[in-house]
């Protein structure tokens, strides 16, 4: 039984997205049949998290199921460990949210047509790269939340909308067609697509014939196929356009979730399955050297996140709208889930790596909520004035202080005040990085110093949204819309879809926001659990053989 | 030889793909993705042994089990066409959405997509 349900959010997802399908005759039945998927996604979530990972700070579960009963490396495989289901938690939360907040955003016509099988299929692709043990399989999940997302991209097909899904669906091509090359590549070298099969035959390549220097160079070209789907630089290009284009709530999940799905690869892959490779000490390449591949990635992922804190906090200040501000501090922000991540994997010490994944999954969490949270304002502020150019906007918070409010707490969160939880993820990329200082390693303290600026350059762009949006004069467009949006349906004010915007919608949408802001304060005053369960993910990240033995891959002769 | 004409005419695909993801014209960069898809599935298939004892994995047609090329890598290609000719499909139908809201499919007249 309790092997099946590692299985059962993917089928909640899967009958969700085809029961919106049948029932797309009715407008209202498939809002609200797409909504109570929504919800029965997170009931699904919150059973697989009590099984796995309750009582906290236990010793979490590892569960392999097995599809059909064909044993692992030959059947499909879902493995799902505290690492998956702290990740599929974030997904839940955000994804709940987010549909809320679309159920009552996005025109009637649009949610007739398309959006919520789409969204659905999206989130069964988050669902399945999360729980999948098999690296085809993560090649296929990936498809499907890519072809969904690209449709979600595209979905209100303007100018810019085809403009930016152009860019979007090119570069995830040729990601798609690299990560082909990198997984028959590793096939061939290894004779194993499974993930706890792969990581059994790198421990002990001996008995297996499995040569382990390749498996460096085609988990570097896997490596850049992962930073592409994260937004890591220098592959962050295609972010800001797409993120802008996509309707808000979507835009809150692609952010929030699909962008941690490339960062959970990464941790996956490299930290549990990669890790347990030794290589030959002759081997260096200029200014790497070391016997597990995590030594030569270590320092890549450094100068990556690096960049990424640099380029899109930089990006984002002169920003003159306020997606295009936040998709830039989204670049930023997945750099600070990097840098820890980096730091673990030149970590000198066990303790150190632990607390660099576990610092990495917070940041991540805390960047799921808040940034879910801030495009959710910011589809709130557009739904209320048509308009989220900061030329027109200006006083919103002296005529919608709730909504200002929740921007505060989400903008906070990334600065990282406490006691919200952005306090403490920042707490602890800067522990994380000041102790590899301690140690001695090469860079630290420059990337210490980069942190900093990063963190000084979110400050600015925030006060910079808040001042210029919320504070001061209102603006013609704010004073010209109030009355006709924060009362009864009026007849000036113009919605996505052409029409008024009706009180109740924007009310519902308020409420989204502010119960979002709300988790984002209750997990920082409730750090504690948030903290317990990020480091039973990170310990079962870093616990190969568990992983391994859960799976127990059947052994193959040849 | 088998391997080296297969991996000469890798290299030339992903060669001509590569060229033509450069073009500035939308089309070709459709089809220069599409042309870097299916060399990476033929890199697949050369991934399951092309050697010269390997037969088709066809026992029913006389192929002696022992000697057959692993299997595995041609499920995965079947996989891989299908999902690349959703894509495909997807892409050339975006190529024209996006000459019908801008007129044109020049890269450079299109501009950076802000």
């Amino acid at each position: 039984m309790s092997q099946t349900l590692v299985i059962a959010p993917l089928l909640v997802a899967l009958f969700t997205a085809i029961l919106t399908l049948l029932t797309r005759s009715n407008d209202l039945l498939t809002r609200t049949v797409s909504w109570l998927g929504g919800l029965a996604y997170v009931a699904a979530v919150a059973a697989l998290f009590d099984r796995i990972v309750l009582p906290l700070g236990s010793e979490s579960a590892t569960v392999a199921y097995q599809v059909s009963n064909w044993r692992a490396p030959f059947g499909i495989v879902l493995v799902a460990d505290a690492l998956s289901v702290f990740m599929l938690g974030l997904a839940a939360a955000v994804s709940l949210a987010a549909l809320s907040f679309a159920v009552l955003y996005v025109d009637s016509y649009g949610q007739r047509l398309t959006f919520h099988p789409l969204y659905h299929f999206m989130m069964l692709g988050v669902t399945g790269s999360f729980l999948t043990g098999d690296l085809f399989n993560l090649f296929v999940w990936f498809e499907v939340m890519l072809m969904s997302s690209y449709i979600l991209v595209l979905f209100y097909g303007g100018p810019k909308h085809t403009r930016a899904a152009l860019n979007y669906v090119v570069l995830n091509l040729i990601g798609s067609a690299v990560m082909l090359v990198a997984i028959g590549g590793l096939y061939s070298t290894t004779g194993t697509l499974n993930m706890a099969d792969l990581a059994r035959r790198l421990l002990d390549p001996g008995a297996y014939g499995v040569d382990v220097v390749p498996v460096l160079g085609l988990a570097g070209v896997l490596f850049a196929v992962f930073a592409l789907k994260a937004g890591i630089f220098p592959f962050q290009f295609w972010v800001p356009a797409a993120y802008e284009a996509a309707p808000a709530p979507v835009t809150a999940v692609l952010s929030g979730v699909v962008k941690k799905v490339g960062v959970y690869a990464i941790v996956r892959l490299y930290f549990t399955v990669f890790a347990a490779a030794t290589l030959p000490t002759s081997l260096s390449l200029p200014g790497l050297s070391g016997t597990s591949p995590l030594a030569f990635f270590g320092p890549v992922l450094f100068l990556m996140a690096t960049a990424s804190i640099v380029v899109g906090g930089v990006g984002a200040v002169g920003r003159e709208n306020l997606d295009t501000l936040l998709a830039h501090s989204s670049i930023s922000q997945v750099g600070f889930i990097a840098l820890p991540l980096a730091v673990a994997a030149t970590a000198p010490t066990e303790s150190l790596r632990l607390l660099g994944v576990v610092a990495a999954l917070v940041y991540a969490f805390n960047h799921g909520l808040a940034k879910g949270l801030l495009f959710l304002v910011s589809g709130t502020v557009f739904s209320a004035f048509g308009s989220i150019e900061f030329d027109d906007l200006g006083g919103v918070a002296s005529r919608a202080p709730l909504l200002a409010a929740s921007f505060l707490v989400g903008a906070l969160a990334l600065v990282g005040v406490p006691p919200l939880s952005g306090f403490f993820g920042k707490l602890l990329v800067f522990d994380v990085t000041a102790r590899a200082t301690a140690t001695g390693a090469a860079g630290a303290a420059a990337a210490l110093a980069v942190a900093l600026v990063g963190a000084v350059l979110t400050i600015a762009y925030y006060t910079r949204a808040w001042n210029v949006v919320f504070w001061g004069e209102r603006s013609g467009v704010v004073e010209r819309a109030l009355p006709d949006r924060w009362t009864v349906a009026g007849d000036g004010g113009v919605a996505t879809d052409g029409g008024p915007v009706r009180r109740l919608s924007l009310t519902g949408e308020m409420v989204v926001v502010v119960a979002l802001a709300v988790a984002v304060v209750g997990f920082g005053v409730g750090f504690e659990g948030l903290y317990v369960a990020a480091e039973s993910a990170a310990r079962a990240a870093l616990d190969t053989g568990t992983y391994v033995n859960a799976v127990a891959p059947a052994e193959v002769s040849g | 030889m088998t391997e080296f004409l297969l991996a000469s005419v890798l290299a030339v695909l992903f060669g001509l793909g590569t060229f033509l993801v450069l073009r500035r014209d939308v089309v070709r960069v459709v089809w220069g993705i599409t042309i870097i898809s299916q060399s990476a599935n033929v890199y697949l298939i050369t991934m399951g042994g092309v050697g010269p004892g390997d037969v088709a994995p066809v026992v029913a047609h006389g192929g002696d089990p022992a000697s057959v090329t692993d299997p595995l890598v041609q499920a995965l290609v079947l996989t891989a066409i299908v999902i690349g000719f959703g894509t495909s499909a997807l892409a050339l139908v975006l190529t024209y959405r996006v000459y019908e809201e801008h007129g044109t499919i020049d890269v450079y007249d299109l501009g950076g997509g802000q």
